[in-house]
């Protein structure tokens, strides 16, 4: 995990010694790690490891204990930092969707674009219709959220980050409130954007995805990271016993699946 | 069998002699009621928003402490016109101004003077109910706000409030009527609603019993209009159950959807490839 100098220089995201703690309980303990164009950096773990709150301090969701996070070396956990400006380069997608359910499909990709970014209402729409076409959504702009489901509700969730034009995409368990059968397609979609060369970030158990898709992998566990590299590196040559523990596991649900 | 006989020539003596004033009253009634309810609406809504800025640790401790203050001021509005009695807080507003200002200041009509009244404390109910149906919406949806760069108040106007205002609205109706019947104390000031009607017109005839029925009735009718109506907006902003597909494009029309699984999607090959990808990998 040694620092880069010269990559650190073009880092959209830096995160120096981040900690969280709720209350007595320390949640993120000492956290470093940086974000550069084009990255697709999945962060795996157990439950409770943290993922989930970092991704949440990245966004400023949660404010963190101390420690700082650099965006293109600027600190935004300083006084003064214009933070809904700061979310507006920095999209999320979130667990449980979190469409907005008085808006129709359109409207929830267009509100941000017309109150945030000031655009107009033609631009905003063709932008929307851009990336909702992108997710397969496009028939859709009509229906409220609670007509459509959940795999379709978390691919307009995806369109309506993406058309904001973030810097880079947050991504917090987007599939582990879904389905099965619906896993698929926004994982698709997912790949789709990292192959656009969106920079993204993904908290996630999908570890075929995480395997596949990603340029690095982050294995947190119990606060801090454990283990980061590419996903070589980790599935096949894990250097900690924590790690080489926490794949194990997935292989040996994994496995009724390769079989059939 | 007489007494009713009785009361119906006295009805419709009162209505011969008193119909006008007894319309007119009822006009104003439902003016002063509905403007009463709108104004504390807003106001409801102004203190529900001002109540639920967030602050954090890191943020500025002059901006900590103003909204605190607001937070504190809310409250004593709040109590205040939530604890004390319509009538009395007409008596104190009406007489109160110009009492201290040695009569420099007063209301110029009646009417404004009522619905400065009304309203007051209508938006003392209103911002416990705005509060509540703000409490009442989903975290989550702040949180998308947020995370697309709303500011407070655009995640407010734009999500939380339009999803607020529906949940509130059995409450708004609840206040409407009660608007309806309880402005009958401003009579304690002059403004001439449905109840002022009554006493000028029992004033006169001695009619007291027949005069109290037509009111019954009258007020009656209008609770019962005010509550279907209410009914019918609710429905309106419900909107539709269903919903049409838009047809922009033969090939997107039914991709990615799992309601035409057999017509498959764009998504189709890649797919194939990633289960190619994974049982190579293992």
């Amino acid at each position: 995990m040694a620092e880069n100098p010269h990559k650190a220089d073009e880092a959209i995201l830096q995160v120096n010694h981040l900690s969280k703690a709720f209350g007595k309980n320390l949640v993120l303990k000492d956290i470093d790690f940086t974000v550069c164009p084009g990255d697709v950096i999945s962060i795996i773990g157990a439950s409770g490891s943290g993922k989930s709150t970092l991704l949440r301090c990245i966004n400023l969701l949660e404010t963190p204990t101390s420690g700082e996070i650099l965006y293109h070396g600027r600190n935004v956990l300083a006084r003064g930092t214009n933070a809904p400006e700061y979310r507006s380069h920095v999209g999320m997608v979130f667990q449980s969707f979190n469409l907005f359910n008085n808006m129709t499909v359109l409207d929830n990709c267009m509100a941000g674009q017309i109150k945030v970014l000031r655009r107009g209402r033609e631009e905003a729409r063709a932008h929307a219709m851009e990336y909702l076409e992108k997710v397969g959504m496009a028939p859709y702009i009509n229906a409220k959220p609670r007509q459509i489901s959940g795999g379709q509700k978390q691919r307009v969730a995806i369109a309506r980050a993406m058309a904001m034009d973030p810097e880079v995409l947050l991504f917090d368990e987007p599939t582990s409130a879904l389905d099965p059968e619906m896993v698929g397609e926004v994982l698709a979609a997912m790949q789709n954007l990292a192959e656009s060369g969106m920079t993204m970030l993904v908290v996630t158990h999908e570890m075929a995805f995480a395997r596949d898709v990603s340029s690095q992998i982050v294995y947190m566990n119990q606060g801090v990271i454990c283990e980061q590299g590419s996903p070589e590196q980790i599935f096949q040559n894990p250097q900690k016993q924590e790690t080489r523990d926490f794949l194990s596991r997935f292989r040996r649900e994994d496995s009724p699946q390769v079989r059939s | 069998m007489g007494k009713f006989a009785q009361l119906g020539a006295d009805i419709a003596k009162l209505w011969s002699q008193y119909s006008n004033s007894y319309f007119s009253g009822m006009k104003n009634t439902l003016i002063l009621a509905l403007v009463g309810t709108i104004i504390g609406c807003v106001i409801g809504f102004i203190c529900g928003v001002l109540n639920t800025i967030p602050y954090s640790k890191n943020d500025h401790p002059l901006k900590k402490f103003f909204l605190k203050l607001i937070r504190v001021i809310i409250r004593i509005y709040v109590e205040v016109f939530r604890g004390t009695p319509m009538v009395l807080q007409a008596v104190f507003l009406f007489y109160g101004l110009p009492y201290f200002s040695n009569n420099a200041v007063r209301f110029s009509s009646i009417w404004v003077a009522a619905i400065v009244v009304v309203s007051i404390n209508t938006g003392a109910y209103m911002a416990e109910s705005v509060r509540g149906g703000i409490i009442s919406v989903d975290p989550g949806q702040t949180e998308g706000a947020m995370a697309i760069g709303m500011t407070h108040v655009q995640t407010m106007t734009s999500v939380i409030l339009p999803q607020a205002l529906r949940n509130i609205m059995p409450q708004i109706g609840n206040n409407f009527i009660i608007n309806v019947k309880d402005t009958s104390v401003m009579f304690i000031i002059g403004f001439p609603d449905f109840f002022a009607a009554h006493r000028a017109a029992v004033g006169a005839s001695y009619l007291y019993f027949p005069s109290a029925t037509v009111e019954m009735i009258g007020y009656l009718t209008m609770t019962l209009l005010a509550s279907f109506l209410l009914r019918w907006a609710e429905r309106k902003m419900d909107g539709s159950s269903s919903y049409e597909l838009v047809q922009e494009d033969q090939l997107t029309m039914t991709a990615g959807t799992y309601r035409h699984p057999g017509e498959g999607t764009p998504f189709d090959e890649r797919s194939k490839e990633y289960e190619n990808l994974e049982r190579e990998g293992r």
